[in-house]
């Protein structure tokens, strides 16, 4: 079983307020990053602290309804709370702070950075790293949000239809098309 | 799906690893965060306990008997009032 799984069912099952509180923290130590950076790409800086302390509020009330099985279902979950919670957001503020902002190239070289200090490179993976960056960098501006929102935030085709107001297909057959194209351009 | 596309494919999966595990070290839970969670872990364990106690101490009334004044007398193998 996967361990954050792990850890959400011991939240689930356990009475004791000290156990919950341990088990919490050990659980939004590992998923509050994910959701700051989810929410921190939806929204503009001055509303997305408070946003995401919505968010956290949310997960852990719902926490006890939670009956998925994967690390990867529950980061979902927690994003689709996240989701509403952005909704909720751009209705109050009428819109204006609706936006996508894509990590910056040099933004992603120091993020790279920090993991390899921690993680060093595997064999070739250098040259694999280096490639992504390439596609992205020929990417046309809205492939861009799409790549990233798939293959670097981890979003199921699903969850970028919903995003983006279209079909699961046209999600699917956008994110193919866009790395089809940019692949054909950096060959 | 040509090898290429797959290629393109494990090399973005690859960096997006890369990028969650970097954003992961760079920007830990903040201390508020930290303060939000545990406000609301108890805040939830506190309203659990209320409900228990509430589900405790509420007198259990027997449900009305079904069909009370209705069809009385019509049950199976019953005879009919005269």
């Amino acid at each position: 079983m996967d361990e954050l799984i792990q850890l959400v069912r011991a939240y689930q099952k356990t009475a004791e307020l000290a156990d919950r509180e341990r088990l919490g923290d050990a659980i939004f130590s590992e998923i509050e990053p994910e959701m700051r950076r989810y929410v921190n790409g939806k929204i503009r800086p001055q509303y997305a602290d408070d946003v995401l302390q919505e968010v956290l509020k949310a997960i852990v009330t719902s926490l006890s309804t939670f009956s998925r099985l994967t690390d990867d279902d529950f980061l979902k979950w927690c994003r689709g709370i996240a989701r509403h919670k952005i909704h909720n957001q751009y209705k109050a503020n009428a819109k204006d702070s609706e936006r996508f902002q894509a990590l910056p190239p040099e933004e992603i070289v120091e993020l790279v950075g920090l993991s390899v200090a921690a993680t060093p490179l595997a064999t070739g993976e250098r040259l694999d790293l280096a490639y992504a960056m390439k596609l992205l960098a020929e990417s046309k501006p809205e492939c861009v949000e799409s790549l990233l929102r798939h293959y670097v935030d981890g979003l199921d085709y699903g969850e970028i239809a919903e995003e983006q107001n279209v079909n699961y297909d046209a999600a699917r057959m956008k994110i193919g098309r866009c790395l089809e194209t940019v692949r054909e351009l950096v060959a | 799906m040509p090898r290429e596309q797959k290629q393109a494919e494990a090399a973005l999966q690859k960096l997006g690893q890369r990028v969650r595990a970097g954003w992961a070290k760079k920007h830990p839970i903040s201390e508020r965060s930290r303060q939000t969670v545990q406000t609301t872990v108890r805040e939830v364990w506190e309203q659990e306990q209320k409900d228990r106690r509430a589900k405790l101490f509420t007198p259990k009334i027997p449900p009305p008997p079904k069909n009370k004044g209705k069809d009385k007398g019509k049950g199976r193998g019953q005879e009919p009032e005269i």
